[in-house]
């Protein structure tokens, strides 16, 4: 397949800098005169050729992080502060027409339920060759071309660009959005929540096109879901974020067979598991915190069984391990070894 | 575009227009009186031959039903309207035909403007939407959507007739006037254009505005919209490619249904400045009781609403890829 | 709410005209100067005949919500019978009905009820019965209003009907053994009362609307003006070009008040009441 362009730099690039790197960011919303926290510290970093998986529950900022990486945030939104590092170039200081720039030729969306996320009276190709046209600059039929290789490349027969969305199912409209999201040969490509509006079958189509995608294009990409079955089969790495802040991110393999943080070792333990003996489902008691009011400290401490007085008022300090886990939790303070510093209570709730 | 699609439209469309041919038929025949007392009405010596005449002539001693229906129809369909009341001799189709062009002109101009105007700040109040120019806009559409057309016109006659006397206020041209070429005759034709084209546009326009309006900002708020930001497309490109685009459709449902009630304002406008259109004709015909006019211009009308709807459903198709299959 | 505002202040004019101004003027009754400019003793002016102008006005409100009122009950009913029925019922019947429903929908139904009026008028005669203190001639007026003018009515309440048809108390009512008739009116009828309210507000401000421009292209009774028919005769006496704004303004304003007011009413009204239409999809 025809590159449009070699994977060149950005002019600013800064060299030897990391494909993006992500520090302390903090992004708040104005509702009704309070100011809710939604992303309140998050940082991270992703390499050339890595596929990192962002989980956890709805609302904990997970997809307002991705949004806020090309600020695609609604008006009443705001990255109050911290640095969103592309080539070593930061995004956040760039004025809202220098940024634009830097949309989908840089960083690409594939959105979930692409049921409306496709203009409904135009085809198809016409809107993977939207891009190419507004943002390349190539000329109409050229555009259309790579557009027809592009669906290849997904998998859908080039003639069906001809197709409006409604004339497509589910899982093909899906293919096209992430042609679509390929158009300009994006850096990195973010996916929200890409699979979730689609039957099982379909899923895994789709996570094998975007493993595909990734070894034969050499795409970074970054995977929000609930999911977590879909992280560990196509991410390399994982972060599990709560109420706005990074619990614990690490490679697949390792958070998630030998989980550190109490919130990561529920939310593997609330998934069904079709292997493992009939049990009821683990229920984590409680609800999120209310994010214009978050708790001092911790903010899982109300609903963590291991909760110290400590998590009720520090923030957990971040404390990066050997194997390469990050954690955020007081059981592992600043110099732990990887092991928690307080074995669980036993069964009748009392601290040893 | 689909050929049933057409097909079936037209299908739809005919079957109106029989209807309408049916009704009326049956008005015809509900005239108080008999049909030929009506007709015969103002003419004096009517002797009872005469009547008997006219009812062969008219085909009334035939049954209704089939014959004078089949009659009816055949009759309308090729063309004949019957005759003129109050025009002696004239037939239906003669008087009609005098009158049509100027309402074409009127309401052909008005609707163009109107929707024109009414789109473009439509689209514009949705796009800048809470701004106080938003705030105004809405406001002034409303009460202009309330207000009726006629008394818009009685208005602008009250200042430019009386007041302010810059623009004639009375018919199409100024009569009795010699033209000394084709541009005096446009200018005469212009300057009496100006104050009616103005009321019927203003008519309208607030329709326009408020549909566009909040099917702009509906539009803005689709999740397309929100991938094209993605994409890094600049807001101009959004709004014209993206947004309006999907923003018409309504309206132009909107402008179709609108066209029987733009009907009833077209009437009056005409009467309040005298303009030699069908309105005004109407409106004679009506003080004469010149049945056969009015229901000629009831069936005129009418075909043409019809057809102005067939014309926008096709075009909705055009517009809109979902409603062809 | 400026709408209720506006309304309520011509529900009282319309209410109660002879307890305000006197019993309306006529011909033999004026008193003032011929087409006055406003003075002394005529806040508002005078019209051709010397009548004062706020007399008439105050009386053309009764005479125009009244009709108004009237139509939009005849409207309304027809409306949600059709609606209700071709819903509920179905079939071959909905299907006839909906194709009389957008038939009218279609026509020019002002035209329509331009020839008709007259039609029926001559066919009635011209007795002097009064139904709520309007006469006959404008009964008719009523009447063709209302059959010209029930088919958007009749579009939503099927809508809706269609919709409740499908929930549960109704198929526990035909299990239960209830009749068709029964069901329509204890069942549905009263879930779509919102709707016909909310309806009803609007319908009334177009009847209006359309009664005035009936009468001003002559179809009014000049023994009882109606706004419409006020601006009729201010017309056809030239009131506009001859500079007399008092003879037309105040019926006009009166007319764009009222359906003003009862458009704002009935759009808050459907936002509210109407359940299709709450948050997005």
């Amino acid at each position: 397949m025809t590159a449009v362009r070699d994977r060149e730099l950005p002019r600013q690039a800064v060299p030897g800098a990391p494909l993006l790197e992500v520090t302390d960011l903090r992004t708040y919303f104005s509702l009704d005169g309070a100011t809710v926290r939604a992303v309140d510290g998050v940082s991270f970093r992703l390499e050339q050729g890595e596929a990192l998986g962002i989980a956890g529950e709805s609302g904990c900022g997970k997809t307002t992080t991705a949004l806020s990486l090309v600020r695609l945030l609604p008006p009443n939104a705001r990255i109050e502060e911290g640095s969103v590092r592309l080539y070593g170039i930061d995004l956040v200081e760039k004025s809202p027409n220098a940024l634009r720039r830097y949309r989908w030729r840089e960083i690409s969306i594939v959105f979930q339920g692409a049921m409306n996320a496709l203009n409904p009276v135009n085809t198809v190709g016409d809107q993977i060759a939207e891009p190419i046209i507004e943002r390349l600059g190539l000329d109409r039929k050229a555009a259309l071309q790579r557009a027809g290789e592009l669906l290849e490349l997904v998998g859908i027969p080039r003639k069906r660009a001809d197709a409006f969305p409604h004339e497509l199912s589910g899982g093909m409209r899906q293919r096209a959005m992430i042609a679509m999201a390929l158009a300009c040969d994006p850096a990195i490509v973010i996916g929200d929540e890409p699979t979730t509006a689609l039957d099982v079958m379909v899923q895994a189509q789709i996570l094998e096109l975007l493993e595909r995608l990734r070894r034969d294009l050499g795409l970074s990409l970054i995977l929000i879901t609930h999911d977590l079955s879909v992280i560990a089969e196509t991410c390399d790495r994982v972060m599990v974020m709560y109420a706005g802040r990074v619990a614990e991110e690490g490679p697949v393999g390792e958070v998630f067979a030998r989980p550190k943080h109490p919130y990561t070792q529920k939310l593997l333990a609330a998934f069904p598991n079709i292997h493992a003996d009939r049990r009821t489902l683990e229920v984590i008691p409680g609800s999120p915190p209310d994010l214009r009011d978050p708790p001092p400290g911790c903010r899982f401490a109300p609903r963590c069984q291991f909760a110290m007085d400590v998590c009720r008022t520090d923030v957990p300090p971040e404390v990066t391990f050997g194997d390469g886990v990050r954690v955020a939790c007081h059981l592992y303070p600043q110099g732990s070894d990887g092991v928690p510093i307080t074995t669980p209570p036993d069964a009748n709730g009392t601290p040893p | 575009m689909g050929g049933s699609f057409v097909a079936r439209r037209l299908g739809q469309a005919a079957i109106t227009i029989v209807a309408i041919i049916l009704i009326n038929f049956v008005l015809f025949r509900l005239m108080p009186g008999s049909p030929e007392r009506v007709i015969l009405r103002g003419t004096p010596n009517v002797t009872p031959e005469r009547i008997e005449a006219l009812r062969e002539r008219w085909g009334l001693n035939d049954p209704v039903f089939p014959d004078q229906l089949v009659a009816y129809i055949t009759s309308t369909l090729t063309g004949d309207l019957g005759y003129s009341f109050i025009a002696r001799g004239q037939t239906v189709v003669d008087v009609l035909a005098q009158r049509i062009w100027p309402t074409i002109l009127l309401f052909g101009l008005g609707e163009m403007v109107a929707i024109a105007l009414g789109l473009a700040l439509g689209a514009y109040s949705g796009w800048r939407r809470g701004g106080p120019i938003d705030y105004l806009g809405n406001s002034v559409s409303l009460i202009l959507y309330s207000t009726p057309y006629f008394l818009l016109g009685m208005g602008f006659l009250l200042v430019f007739a009386s007041s302010i006397k810059w623009l004639p206020t009375f018919g199409m041209l100024t009569a009795g006037r010699v033209y000394g070429s084709p541009f005096e005759f446009l200018a005469d034709l212009g300057a009496h254009l100006v104050l009616p084209l103005a009321t019927v546009s203003l008519g309208l326009v607030g329709q326009y505005a408020i549909v566009m309006r909040s099917s702009i900002i509906e539009t803005l708020s689709e999740d397309y919209v929100n991938t094209a930001r993605a994409m890094g497309l600049s807001e101009g490109r959004i709004l014209r490619h993206h947004a309006l685009p999907n923003a018409l459709l309504p309206t132009v449902t909107l402008i179709a249904i609108n066209l029987g009630y733009v009907i009833a304002g077209a009437i009056t406008v005409e009467v309040v400045f005298n303009w030699p259109g069908l309105g005004t004709l109407t409106v004679q015909a009506l003080t004469a009781r010149d049945y056969p006019v009015l229901q000629g211009v009831f069936l005129l009308l009418s075909v043409a609403v019809v057809l102005a709807n067939l014309v926008a459903d096709l075009v909705y198709g055009v517009l809109d890829p979902r409603v062809r299959t | 709410m400026v709408g209720l505002a506006i309304l309520t202040f011509f529900a009282i004019l319309a209410a109660i005209p002879e307890v305000l101004v006197g019993p309306l003027q006529t011909a033999v009754t004026s008193i003032g100067p011929r087409l006055s400019p406003p003075i002394d003793g005529f806040p508002l002016g005078t019209d051709e005949l010397g009548r004062d102008i706020v007399n008439l006005t105050v009386h053309g409100a009764r005479i125009s919500m009244t009709i108004g009122l009237l139509a939009t009950v005849v409207t309304v009913a027809i409306g949600v019978l059709v609606g209700i029925v071709s819903g509920f019922v179905g079939g071959r019947i909905d299907a006839v009905l909906m194709r009389i429903t957008d038939f009218f929908l279609v026509i020019p139904t002002f035209v329509l009820a331009l020839i008709l009026t007259p039609i029926i008028r001559d066919v009635v005669g011209s007795a002097t019965t009064e139904v709520f203190g309007i006469r006959m001639t404008l009964i008719v007026i009523v009447v063709v209003i209302g059959i010209t003018s029930w088919s958007s009515t009749a579009r939503i309440i099927r809508s809706q009907t269609l919709s409740i048809k499908e929930r549960a108390f109704v198929d526990r009512a035909r299990v239960v053994g209830a009749g068709p008739g029964y069901i329509m009116r204890v069942h549905i009828l009263p879930n779509v009362i919102n709707l016909i309210v909310a309806n009803a507000v609007l319908v009334f401000a177009g009847a209006v609307l359309t009664e005035t421009t009936l009468s001003f292209v002559g179809l009014g009774d000049p023994f009882q003006p109606s706004w419409g028919q006020l601006l009729e005769a201010a017309r056809s006496v030239g009131a506009p070009g001859l500079g007399a704004w008092w003879y037309f303004v105040p019926p006009g304003l009166g007319i764009i008040l009222v359906v003003f007011a009862f458009t704002l009413f009935g759009s808050a009204l459907d936002d509210l009441l109407n359940p299709r239409r709450g948050g997005r999809r």
